[in-house]
């Protein structure tokens, strides 16, 4: 097969890369081993939610230039603050044309909510999670109800009401927790302990149980009109479902993103493909790139596991196929590798360095930063260290960020995509011109 | 006993993502899901096999728990050897029947013109339903006059005069109930300078595998490999089938799940698309034409799991005028011989029924699909003809 571009990896960053390509016209595959790690996230996308000494980072829109102007390796540096910026324009409209809108506090951070309790600032969240009304409710009401279905072992409200209650933003609030009970006929034979995220979203997408939930909700939240549930109020129609919800329970109900799988996450997955299908570009799923030559510095054709025999020619080629959890990058005894092409990466031979002592360490683990290395265009080195010049890597299989001390993880994947989308379509509109 | 090259059930990391995606969880509660069914419970059936659960049964093999899978876990393959290893086999006619396409079809197209008539009779198939257990809903595939094989043969000399030719493995379905299929690839191939050949073949295996009939799966891929290997050995001949099904078991499913070696014609394989595809790539292909045809184009389960779907819709896209909506891909529920069974009729339905008001918000002419219960499942729900991608090529082709 030929196409203009083609992208290893089908998670955010391989997804904004390829809408970017797709809308400027370029034929476009993306090959993808497996669902993404979407799947696993928060739904929501950070931006940059901490400064190196680990204060929240109010206004991250303010501070990108100071942050690129200390880190100028980071992947933000590579990209330049305008790209960065206006990538995040660019992945909150193509959300937004699939009726997923995403809100952000003006230029500031906002905070979600964890399942622990805890507060994390992040930049954009689904506007179930966070949007203005809610910022407004957590300052006029004076009651919160975190409720859970009764059997679903990977919540724990009064955890989270508990861990609430120490934040000193919530001190003249009170918190309760509550349970609330599924409609039993839907569930014979099927004991509701082995409900996972999915199942309890299913009989919320079955609009039929809305208005027995909502009496439970009302009956569970005990007067409070702001209410937390996890993250699980539909997979396809949660804006229906959320709106109607609201309606019949009279309350502000906000979702706490859940263990996996990530029901936030995977609407995220399925705006983005719906997104890129729509635009002509070719999603293969289920097959996995295990080489391709590299000759005359330039990376000429791929082949995956399904079609041994076959070779699948681009112009230009994207890697985004994630950090160690996704395959990217994989550690060994001997050290750290980028499996398909042995790409120069950052990482000490010394496992013992990998990790900080604490596990909850404030400056996380150095691990976090090690993956492929780039020039500022991106493009990384082949073993024998000379650039690959039609081959663009972005996301978490990039060296040089920390995306859990900085709290920069979707904004990377976002940015560097869209970084390597801006490029191709230069050099290919600029070589026809 | 464990078998080291078959603990892959160890590399699940819990996420769920399969469970997800399954069609037959979302469609009915009573399948706990892949992960489940899979690698969870699978480790505890390995110590005491009397932990087995009949809500097994309820898998169709589809394999979209493993395209989703991002740690690489065979979880279909896991179900069905559980099926076959743990569960207590219970003999039924119905199932025996089901599954033994070729020894139904050689009967069937003896009789044909009288069995049409009989099977779509009503009291017939209230006592299908009754004492079989074969829903009367259920629409059978009409039955041929004769075999494809024997009619075949009128042809064979004229195919032997190219001196480019492949092997055609046509399966039971073209054999008993979709002759036309058969020739369209004769013709459509001949329009590129080859010619066609058949080799001795039985059942794929793939209705076998899915009723519990392993030995005789495992018989029949035997002769496969060792007929289709004689076949294309020595003048290096490519293998084509125009059903993604037999050709996904001829492929993968005998290597991974009958522990059979098919590497000797593995990498001669093709499914038709594909192998068309790199025929269109060559200089010498011939023109196509338009065909002004709107269509819907569904990418059947076993097609998305060996790779195959890109290149059909490569196909499709080159043929000129062919207005072309390519639909979420999502499973039909026929699953083979599963929505010819009473019990799963209605999850059958149920998974399929997504499928269906796609294909309605799509208005199409006509739908496109590469596989031939599919089409069935298809044609029975919605109103629309269904053709194989085959047959708009050879539309285009100036047929």
């Amino acid at each position: 097969m030929k196409y203009d571009v083609i992208i290893i990896g089908g998670g955010i960053a391989g997804l904004t890369c390829g809408i970017g390509c797709a809308e400027a016209g370029l034929s476009c595959a993306i090959i993808s081993a497996g669902m993404s790690a979407l799947h696993f996230s928060s739904g929501s996308i950070d931006f940059l939610g901490y400064r190196d000494d680990g204060e929240i980072v109010e206004n991250p829109h303010a501070y990108l230039d100071e942050f690129i102007a200390h880190h100028p390796r980071h992947p933000y540096a590579k990209c330049g603050a305008e790209t960065v910026r206006s990538s995040l324009s660019f992945i909150r409209d193509q959300l937004s044309r699939e009726r997923l809108e995403l809100f952000n506090n003006g230029e500031e951070n906002h905070f979600h909510v964890t399942a622990l309790g805890t507060l994390k600032p992040t930049f954009f969240s689904q506007r179930s999670v966070f949007n203005e009304r809610i910022r407004e409710a957590f300052t006029s009401h004076r009651k919160i109800a975190i409720l859970n279905f009764r059997g679903f072992r990977d919540f724990y409200p009064a955890m989270t009401a508990d861990n609430l209650r120490k934040n000193s933003l919530f001190k003249d609030i009170e918190i309760i927790a509550g349970t609330i009970t599924l409609p039993a006929p839907r569930t014979p034979g099927r004991n509701p302990f082995e409900f996972r995220s999915i199942d309890i979203a299913r009989i919320f997408d079955s609009e039929k149980y809305l208005p027995r939930i909502a009496d439970e909700i009302r009956r569970a939240a005990d007067g409070a009109r702001l209410i937390g549930l996890p993250a699980f109020i539909g997979i396809t129609r949660y804006n229906k479902i959320h709106e109607r919800l609201e309606e019949l329970t009279g309350a502000l109900i906000y979702e706490i993103p859940t263990l996996p799988p990530s029901i936030l996450g995977m609407r995220i997955d399925t705006a983005l493909k719906t997104r890129f299908a729509a635009l002509g570009g070719v999603f293969i799923s289920g097959d996995r790139v295990n080489g391709g030559e590299i000759a005359d510095g330039a990376l000429d054709h791929i082949h995956t596991v399904n079609h041994r025999t076959m070779r699948h020619h681009a112009r230009w080629y994207v890697l985004a196929s994630g950090h160690f959890f996704s395959g990217g990058n994989v550690s060994e005894v001997t050290g750290i590798r980028e499996p398909i092409w042995g790409l120069s990466v950052r990482g000490p031979v010394d496992r013992s360095a990998w990790r900080s002592p604490e596990f909850f360490s404030a400056h996380s683990h150095p691990f976090l930063e090690y993956g492929v290395i780039t020039d500022e265009s991106f493009r990384p080195m082949d073993p024998g260290g000379a650039t690959v010049r039609n081959l663009f890597c972005v996301g978490a299989v990039l060296a040089d960020y920390n995306p859990i001390r900085e709290g920069t993880g979707g904004g990377v994947a976002v940015a560097s995509g869209y970084a390597a989308a801006r490029r191709i379509i230069d050099s290919i509109t600029g070589a026809a011109s | 006993m464990i078998k080291l090259e078959n603990i892959s059930f160890d590399h699940c990391i819990k996420c769920t993502v399969c469970t997800i995606y399954c069609p037959v969880a979302r469609a009915t509660h009573l399948f706990p899901g892949p992960k489940q069914s899979g690698p969870d419970t699978e480790r505890m059936r390995i110590k005491s096999p009397e932990l087995v659960d009949a809500s097994l049964k309820y898998c169709t093999n589809c394999k979209r728990c493993e395209i989703v899978c991002p740690s690489d876990v065979k979880i279909a393959d896991i179900i069905q050897q559980a099926r076959w290893n743990y569960l207590k086999k219970k003999f039924r006619i119905r199932d025996f029947f089901l599954s033994r396409t070729d020894l139904v079809g050689g009967m069937m197209t003896r009789l044909s013109a009288i069995a049409n008539f009989f099977i779509s009779l009503f009291p017939v198939k209230l006592m299908m339903t009754l004492v079989l257990k074969i829903p009367y809903q259920r629409v059978f595939p009409r039955y041929e006059q004769g075999t494809f094989r024997k009619r075949f043969r009128s042809i064979a000399a004229a195919q032997r005069a190219f001196d480019r030719r492949v092997v055609y493995f046509h399966g039971c379905f073209v054999n008993y109930n979709n002759h036309a299929l058969g020739f369209t690839l004769v013709r459509v191939l001949n329009a590129f300078g080859i010619g066609v050949e058949i080799a001795d073949e039985k059942c794929c295996g793939v209705p076998l595998i899915a009723n519990g009939y392993i030995e005789q799966a495992k018989r029949n891929g035997a002769y496969n490999i060792a007929h289709l290997s004689r076949a294309t050995r020595d003048r290096e001949l490519t293998v084509v089938s125009t059903s993604s099904s037999c050709t996904f078991a001829l492929k993968y499913e005998y290597s991974h799940l009958l522990e059979l070696d098919n590497s000797d014609i593995f990498p001669r394989i093709e499914y038709i698309t594909k192998y068309v595809f790199s025929l269109l790539e060559e200089a010498a292909a011939p023109p196509l034409k338009p065909v002004g045809l709107r269509a819907a184009y569904h990418a059947p389960c076993h097609l998305e799991r060996m790779g195959g779907v890109p290149y059909t819709i490569e196909v499709l896209r080159r043929i000129p005028g062919l207005d072309l909506v390519i639909l979420h891909s999502e499973c039909c529920g026929i699953a083979g011989t599963y929505g010819f069974k009473s019990e799963y009729y209605a999850i059958s339905q149920n998974i399929g029924s997504d499928l269906f008001a796609m294909i309605e918000r799509a208005e199409p002419e006509v739908v496109i699909t590469d596989c031939e219960t599919c089409a069935m499942q298809i044609a029975m729900n919605t109103p629309y003809r269904v053709l194989h991608p085959l047959d708009v090529l050879a539309m285009s082709l100036g047929e």
